[in-house]
């Protein structure tokens, strides 16, 4: 498990390489925009923190990853200037495929339930490293750095709502919070489609959904699942979970174009939905945890 | 004629601090960031201008409210900041104003008043007239203009070697105080104005060496809505003094500069503010790092679908 000094090691490694995102206010509560960083999602800080402690770098590295980690990963490695390898699976959005072509990594696309075993079998062929999504201490701790913010930006706050999928997000921003502010709730959010964590923190162990079944969420950076090491952070710091509908992500997704100006992607507007759920958030944060749509499809959004 | 100074913009800032939005700035490419106003509250700069305005109006005379009249954001930032700061507002807005932002200004528990486009001075002056209430002006105004400059203070903050800031023009407020905050704490940086060609009435002046004038229905036909309003003598001041060009763009250079904005930056701009961004993408414009301020993001949802798709 990691604990507070790795998150507050991180922050300082990553400083000048993301944006300090500011809180906007939003209906009664507030957002933490991370689809402001330069690659539109928040997985840039744990990118930039593992690679920043990557010990070998001449054989590069290489991730596997739905869309946003994948860009992440190129993005943190052609700043360390350190070859990467991406794996994505068929059905990732093309901007995001595009996104990580063009930071200078080499893609491979393969089935949705081949991706790791490729990336095993690069990693072997290369001798590079391997930076999983979340499921890696230097990963969760670079996510973690959001915690640190939303607690200094908001010394008042009561709640903070995060999407989960892989659950390195969560576990981050919970280590954190919970350290420094043990009083403060940490309230995970899925798609109901993509409701695996929901139903193993009723079941208080991990609980496998079909990888088929988590697909059919539009929310495509959620269709991930937990591993033991995040399932351990989960269990033990996050408070409650709450699951929403499509409809009411894309309503968020809506929402936050009109009325906070933000460009998110139907995964970063999860927590948003939730937190409408619990009322409207007065004294809580929702992370928007990334906007990588293409706008044709925000457009369709809009315009419904 | 007194002109706003960098101690006066310092000041604002220190006024205005727990009620906006420190932005950061934002990559775009390799030159240039985005100085995102869009993600302000009201989804616009002009909060910060406003702020600073009715909090230096003193005591005695806050009972009676605020007026204002406004193409829109002002009309939003007037009626945030009364609401923050506990006072009334009236608000008047010409009739072609978008719906979106009448609503807004009605949400933040403002009374609005719809007028023809060449009558909102007058019938904000009969409010003002009626109720003993302060106007507060869109641009033309000391302390509107040095709550405008705080954009430029943190730019240089922020990007210390920046060697160009683009600035959209309409009554000309924020390019003013942003071009004094600049030309004091980053000399050596260019600052230049943004118009659309329909309402280039600025570009005009700056070329002639003094204030030209369009019909307020020509400036109207631009889709940049919250840049259909012209300098006043004030204003005029400043740009002459500090600003070292203007340039201006095209329709749709506004429109696929509102596309890029959502792309690169995942956020909303609405045409006035993503003019600066036009001008980067289609000008020659002088090389090195550049910060082009997003001056707004209230657009009408179906107008953005339409763009966006």
């Amino acid at each position: 498990m990691i604990a507070l000094p790795d998150v507050l090691a991180a922050a300082e490694r990553i400083a000048p390489h993301v944006v300090r995102t500011p809180l906007l206010p939003f209906g009664r509560g507030w957002l933490k925009p991370e689809s402001l960083q330069p690659i539109g999602a928040f997985k840039l800080r744990g990118a930039l923190n593992a690679l920043a402690l990557l010990e070998d770098r001449s054989r590069g590295v290489v991730a596997y990853s739905s869309g946003n980690h994948a860009q992440a990963v190129a993005y943190a490695a052609r700043l360390h200037g350190v070859p990467a390898a991406i794996v994505m699976p068929s059905n990732t959005p093309e901007v995001k495929v595009a996104a990580t072509r063009a930071l200078g990594a080499e893609v491979f696309i393969v089935g949705i339930t081949e991706r790791v075993q490729r990336a095993r079998e690069l990693v072997a062929e290369r001798g590079a490293v391997l930076i999983p999504p979340f499921d890696h201490p230097d990963v969760i701790a670079g996510q973690g750095t959001i915690g640190l913010e939303v607690l200094a930006d908001l010394p008042s706050v009561d709640t903070v709502v995060v999407p989960m999928s892989g659950g390195g997000l969560i576990s981050g921003v919970a280590t954190a919070v919970k350290a420094i502010k043990p009083d403060v709730r940490v309230v995970g959010a899925e798609p109901a489609l993509a409701a695996d964590v929901a139903d193993s923190f009723r079941a208080g162990e991990l609980v496998r959904w079909d990888p088929v079944a988590r697909a059919e969420t539009i929310a495509d950076a959620l269709r991930d699942e937990p591993s033991e090491l995040t399932w351990a952070h989960i269990s033990r710091y996050v408070d409650d979970v709450v699951t929403v509908t499509e409809d009411e992500i894309l309503a968020a997704v809506a929402d936050l174009a009109r009325r906070a100006r933000l460009v998110a992607e139907p995964s970063g507007a999860v927590a948003v939905a939730a937190q409408a759920r619990l009322g409207g958030g007065g004294g809580g944060v929702a992370v928007v945890s990334g906007g990588n749509v293409d706008p044709a499809l925000l457009a369709r959004f809009l315009a419904t | 004629m007194r002109l706003v100074t960098i101690e006066d913009i310092r000041a604002a800032a220190a006024a205005i601090a727990p009620h906006v939005v420190r932005t950061p700035l934002l990559a775009f490419d390799s030159s240039l960031w985005i100085k995102p106003e869009n993600l302000q509250p009201i989804g616009a700069f002009k909060q910060r201008g406003a702020v600073n305005a009715l909090s230096r109006i003193p005591s005695e005379e806050r009972a009676r409210g605020v007026v204002a009249y406004s193409s829109g954001n002002h009309a939003q930032a007037v009626a945030y900041a009364a609401k923050t700061l506990g006072m009334t507002a009236a608000i008047v807005v010409p009739e072609n104003t978008p719906q979106l932002k009448i609503d807004a200004t009605r949400a933040h528990g403002a009374e609005v008043f719809v007028v023809g486009i060449t009558e909102r001075e007058s019938r904000a002056a009969e409010l003002v007239e009626e109720r003993g209430a302060t106007l507060i002006p869109p641009f033309d105004h000391f302390d509107v203009i040095a709550g405008q400059g705080t954009v430029g203070l943190e730019i240089c903050e922020d990007l210390p070697d920046v060697a160009t800031v683009l600035v959209p023009v309409s009554g000309g407020g924020l390019v003013s105080g942003v071009a004094v905050a600049v030309k004091a704490l980053c000399p050596n940086a260019r600052v230049i104005g943004v118009e659309p060609e329909l309402a280039g009435d600025s570009a005009a002046s700056l070329k002639a060496g003094e204030l030209v004038r369009w019909d307020a229905h020509d400036r109207a036909r631009t889709s940049a809505d919250g840049l259909r309003a012209e300098p006043s003598e004030l204003t005029w001041a400043h740009i002459k003094e500090y600003v070292d060009d203007i340039v201006t763009v095209s329709e749709d250079e506004i429109r696929d500069a509102v596309r890029q904005i959502a792309r690169r930056t995942r956020t909303v701009a609405e045409p006035s503010g993503a003019t600066v961004v036009a001008a980067h993408l289609n000008r020659s414009l002088p090389e090195g790092k550049t910060v082009a301020v997003v001056s707004g993001g209230n657009v009408e949802p179906a107008l953005l679908a339409s763009i966006l798709g």
